[in-house]
């Protein structure tokens, strides 16, 4: 009975220790050498592989910026300035601050806004959506409202708003990865500047239709009418293929488009007050409101759509002039 | 009798409009032409507006190999060339005229007479079928010219013209076998004179006997007319969906399947519609341009007096021909250009007829409305019901999580969007919706892969 | 017009759903279910309410508390799952046995794995296993039919194979078995002695086997390969000895071949996709069945079989895949 329970323990350990030595011969004949910084500068990434960065997965951006000169095309959007200044630490590199960025929806096409003319019935999927037509609503270009940007999200900062049907950007969790941006079909998500005390400016609608197409389909469609464009004080906006864009490096947040803006397109967030007209005067009272909102007040509609349109326009360009002086001033 | 070898379906028949006579449509007061009715490069306007234009006459040119010729269906006044919503909304070029009485333009022989009498220049006959803008009207709308001009190393055996329509609803094809039976027989012999056949088959599914016989009948009368017409036979088909795909209809009458991601040719085959042969006929022998074909306007909440079949002309906007017909009949739900099982959910009603236009079908909701999605059981029906071969259970699994190598190692390139899957699926699944998309992808990923390298 | 609909095609679909199909498999049952409750009396139609009851009870408040999603349980594979359970149940067995072999195939076989089409061993067949290692007394003693027709008094025994078994292992022959306890083909054709709710009659089985056919919910091809494997297996064994090995037809009659090769074999979730698998599959379980029962200490041994085939069914399905259109 002993001399089993010798042997048996003789023959195991002399077992363990024969494989020891195999996987010891073993690891060191396909030991893989790579550069220990590396593994140092991926402990300070957040780990998340989303891939914002343009690479696989945060140990790929690691390699990369090992073997970088410098850091200037390296930049994750997740970590921001502050990873960023870590993985220079361990790198032993400068880095370039960037401006924090936030996912911004360009689509006010609001269930109000923006009325059905079908239904559709397949399966939920705005890539499965596009490819099929132009979408349940007048608008061609607009937000097909299926989630795909909220299922891209891994940080659960995207969420379907059920009264609007619009994709709602929660701007504390969003690290502005681009994963949304690559989903969604309609290229209606930008990352944009986060801007001073997050306030920005930016135009919610990508509809290049004509201005009376794209009313048509949506009420606060951006109908192209260079409004904002003459606003401007800065040659921030731009009117291209009947849209505005407003570029957010050049952009000041002096807030005058918002509020010439006839539809209500152009949106500012997280300021403290509405956007106000500087020396308002009758014709054009009710975009005040309008402007600043989300939805704009059927005042302003109507004085587009009708006949009230071009005396509203004139009086526009006549205010114009006194902001543009004193900003100079 | 044969048919093709993996999977299919039996959807149920439904060919309600099979009886009735096709009644040529009244001209519009206006008519919008697309310049995308072909696969391929759309064709470029060369008319502006305040030109007048006859009926017949070129108004678009093609813009690069695979285009067509479009030519105006109607006389009267250009008033507008821009863009123009097409039946999924998508903003595409159209033709706007306002219409006259028709003038036809010079060359064009509009009498009923049927010349049987085969052009033996091969290139006059490419020429005549390009220039009068013929494209396949079997629902891919394929250059026919291109088909019949196979690469040099490449040769031709058979010529299989497809008369299954295997979809349910439809008789369009059906009906033009009955009307325009010999015409068909003239539009093959003069195919495969193009593509130098000995050989050309007529496929007709068995729920047609009418047509088979017809044919049958034209096919012997016109074999005593000339050589031309020898080699040319009809067969029968089983009733089974989708009989009517090309690679599935060279399975079932030739016993060959063409490779993935090859062409019909690699096996000497050419597949063209019966529509398309009568289109190549009209081109050929009486120079008349592709500007009208059958549609059939059908479905099941529609009375039994107004089920057609309607000779249209391209540009008639669809609402005007519903309008026609008497309006949208109060229970149909969804309205589907082409048949149930291929066709496309029609979303701008205003948009105008397409070279390849089959039908307007009126569904309820009963018929066509989806259940919810559950969890698949597994049962395989979906594999089953493939006629590809292909397991649609799985490339919809890899499909949502992303997994593009294992799709293409799948197979899902392979995929005919014949619905057969969607179809047969008892837990609702939207298999199709998802393969199709992840099909794209994967193509184009090919695509990109094997371009850098030419 | 109120609406119009816009989706991708296909517009049709097939009048079937995952509910339908499982209700035809309830349908087809359902001649194996009467012949038992004719034959086994009240105690057996108490066993089955008891067993289909607490199944969609237990899918029931899975679905609602557990996973906290809208409930299941009107896609009727529960029901379908507690019939088998059922018919795998010898009619004698008290009551609870039948509430936790069904707790064990709903909760722990099914819905662990996320319920419906995620499972990988088929619910009733490995609920029947487990009962039958916890209470080998309840699920090995088969009370001789008692009940509505054939009026045999109730007596304690064992199921053919059970005796076969042990007369075996006593060192008697076959024949002499046979002669001692007068078994025939007639009678497991049409009435069985003693065994499972589910086994007492071929021809019940059988009819349901054409009903399923009939109504295309399943392919023929795991079936019958099972029954020859099963025959022609055995006739080999057979034919070497007739005193040690029992014969073809006896194997295919007893011991719920045919309840196993019709309705738990060929349950879709626990089986391979397509016909070639399929056949495969059959082949395995037909094997296992035979060696189980020659050389194994069980004496029924489908069951087991058919369980370890379940687990080879993700193997099968990745090399059996069907040929595909030109390639």
């Amino acid at each position: 009975m002993t001399t089993t329970i010798i042997w048996t323990i003789a023959i195991i350990t002399l077992l363990g220790v024969l494989l020891a030595v195999v996987l010891y011969l073993v690891a060191e004949k396909f030991k893989v050498e790579e550069d220990p910084r590396i593994d140092e500068v991926e402990k300070v990434m957040p780990g998340a592989n989303c891939g914002g960065c343009g690479f696989a997965g945060c140990r790929a951006f690691a390699q990369s910026c090992v073997e970088a000169m410098n850091l200037d095309n390296n930049f994750c959007p997740v970590g921001g300035n502050d990873t960023m200044k870590k993985v220079a630490e361990v790198l032993g590199l400068e880095v370039k601050e960037k401006a924090p960025m936030v996912a911004v929806v360009r689509c006010n096409g609001t269930c109000a806004n923006r009325p059905k003319t079908n239904e559709y019935a397949g399966y939920q999927s705005c890539k499965v959506k596009a490819a099929l037509y132009s979408g349940d609503t007048g608008c061609f270009y607009g937000c097909l409202g299926c989630g795909d940007c909220v299922s891209a999200c891994q940080f659960g900062a995207l969420s379907m708003d059920p009264e609007t049907g619009l994709p709602v950007v929660d701007e504390e969790k969003c690290t502005a990865c681009g994963a949304c941006v690559k989903a969604c079909p309609k290229r209606i998500i930008e990352l944009r500047n986060k801007g001073p005390k997050n306030r920005r400016v930016f135009v919610s609608c990508v509809n290049m239709e004509k201005g009376a197409v794209a009313r048509k389909a949506c009420k606060s469609a951006c109908i192209g009418c260079g409004k904002c464009e003459k606003a401007c004080p800065f040659g921030a906006v731009k009117v291209e293929h009947n849209v505005a864009y407003i570029d957010f490096e050049k952009c000041k947040l002096c807030r005058k488009c918002v509020v010439e803006c006839p539809t209500g397109a152009i949106h500012d967030v997280n300021f403290p007050s509405p956007a106000v007209k500087p020396a308002p005067k009758p014709a054009a009272g009710p975009a005040q409101d309008g402007a600043a909102t989300v939805k704009p007040g059927p005042a302003v509609s109507k004085a587009v759509d009708g006949a009230a349109a071009k005396p509203a326009a004139s009086a526009v360009t006549e205010k114009k002039v006194e902001p543009e002086k004193k900003s100079e001033e | 009798m044969k048919t093709f070898s993996i999977g299919g379906v039996h959807p149920d028949d439904k060919k309600i409009s099979a009886g009735c006579k096709i009644e040529a449509l009244p001209i519009p007061k206006t008519v919008y032409i697309s310049m995308a009715q072909h696969l391929g490069g759309p064709a470029k306007a060369i008319v502006a507006p305040g030109d007048k234009v006859k009926t017949g006459q070129v108004i678009g040119e093609p813009t690069g190999f695979i285009s067509a010729y479009v030519h105006s269906s109607v006389t009267g006044t250009v008033k507008t060339v821009g863009l123009r919503k097409d039946l999924a909304g998508i903003p595409v070029v159209h033709v706007e005229i306002e219409t006259e009485p028709d003038q036809w333009a010079d060359g064009i022989d509009t009498s009923d007479t049927l010349v049987t009498e085969i052009p033996q220049d091969r290139q006059f006959i490419i020429d005549r079928i390009k220039n009068n803008g013929v494209v396949g009207l079997g629902g891919a709308t394929f250059p026919t010219h291109v088909k019949l001009c196979p690469p040099p190393d490449k040769k031709a055996e058979c010529l299989i013209l497809n008369g299954a329509e295997c979809e349910p609803y439809l008789t369009s094809d059906y009906r033009i076998m009955l009307e325009k039976t010999r015409q068909i027989v003239v539009g093959a012999a003069l195919m495969k004179k193009v593509l130098g056949v000995q050989r050309a088959v007529i496929g007709i599914e068995e729920n047609k006997p009418e047509a088979v016989s017809a044919m049958s009948a034209a096919v012997e009368e016109l074999g005593k007319v000339s050589r031309d017409y020898s080699g040319i036979e009809v067969m029968t088909l089983k009733k089974k969906y989708p009989q009517g795909g090309e690679k599935q209809l060279i399975d079932a009458v030739m016993r060959r399947q063409v490779k993935s991601m090859g062409l019909p040719i690699d096996v000497g085959a050419v597949v063209q519609n019966v529509a398309t042969s009568l289109a190549v006929y009209d081109a050929v022998q009486k120079n008349m341009p592709l500007i009208s074909n059958t549609m059939t306007v059908t479905g099941d909440c529609l009375p039994a007096d107004r089920q057609k079949n309607y000779l249209f002309r391209i540009g008639f906007p669809l609402s005007y021909i519903a309008e026609y017909n008497g309006g949208v009949p109060e229970k149909a739900v969804k309205i589907v250009s082409g048949g149930p099982m291929m066709g496309k959910a029609i979303s701008n009603f205003d948009a105008a007829t397409l070279k390849g236009s089959s039908s307007i079908l009126y569904l309820t909701a009963e018929q066509t409305e989806r259940k919810p999605e559950s969890n698949c059981i597994r049962c395989g029906k979906c594999a089953e019901a493939c006629p590809m071969g292909l397991e649609p259970f799985l490339l919809n699994k890899l499909a949502r999580n992303g997994m593009s190598d294992e799709l293409e190692d799948n197979a899902v390139q392979d995929c005919i969007e014949c619905g057969c899957c969607l179809y047969s699926c008892p837990a609702n699944i939207p298999l199709l919706d998802v393969i199709r998309i992840a099909k794209g992808e994967v193509i184009r990923a090919m695509r990109a892969r094997t371009a850098p390298k030419k | 017009m109120n609406k119009i609909l816009v989706s991708p095609s296909p517009h049709i679909h097939a009048k079937t759903s995952t509910p339908v199909l499982m209700r035809d498999v309830v349908i087809a049952l359902l001649p194996s279910v009467i012949v038992s409750v004719l034959y086994y009396g009240l105690s057996a139609l108490l066993l089955l309410a008891v067993s289909v009851v607490s199944c969609l009870l237990a899918e029931y408040l899975i679905t609602r508390f557990m996973f906290k999603a809208p409930s299941t349980v009107g896609d009727w594979s529960s029901s379908v799952t507690g019939v088998l359970l059922f018919l795998n149940l010898p009619p004698s067995c008290p009551w609870w046995v039948a509430v936790i072999g069904a707790v064990f195939a709903i909760g722990v076989v099914k819905m662990t794995f996320g319920g419906l089409g995620q499972n990988l061993f088929n619910p009733a067949i490995a609920a029947r296993v487990f009962l039958l290692v916890s209470f080998p007394t309840f699920m090995t003693n088969w009370a001789a039919p008692k009940g509505f027709i054939g009026g045999v008094d109730a007596v304690s025994g064992a199921t053919p194979l059970g005796i076969v078994k042990e007369g075996l292992a006593q060192g008697m022959t076959l024949p002499e078995i046979y002669a001692q306890h007068d078994f025939s083909y007639l009678q497991t054709l049409f009435i069985n002695i003693g065994g499972s709710a589910g086994e007492i009659s071929a021809i019940a089985i059988l009819m349901g086997f054409i009903y399923l056919l009939a109504r295309k919910v399943i392919r023929p091809y795991i079936t019958l390969s099972i029954l020859a494997t099963v025959f022609v297996f055995s006739g080999i064994f057979w034919l070497i000895n007739p005193d040690q090995y029992t014969d073809p037809l006896f194997n295919l009659l007893t011991g719920g071949v045919l309840l196993g090769a019709v309705f738990m074999a060929t349950d879709y979730v626990t089986s391979p996709m397509s016909d070639k698998g399929g056949i495969i599959f059959g082949v395995g379980i037909g094997l296992l069945t035979i060696l189980i029962r020659y050389f194994g200490s069980y004496p029924e041994g489908m069951s087991f079989a058919i369980l370890i085939m379940n687990s080879v069914v993700p193997l099968i399905n990745k090399f059996c895949k069907q040929k595909k259109y030109g390639r």
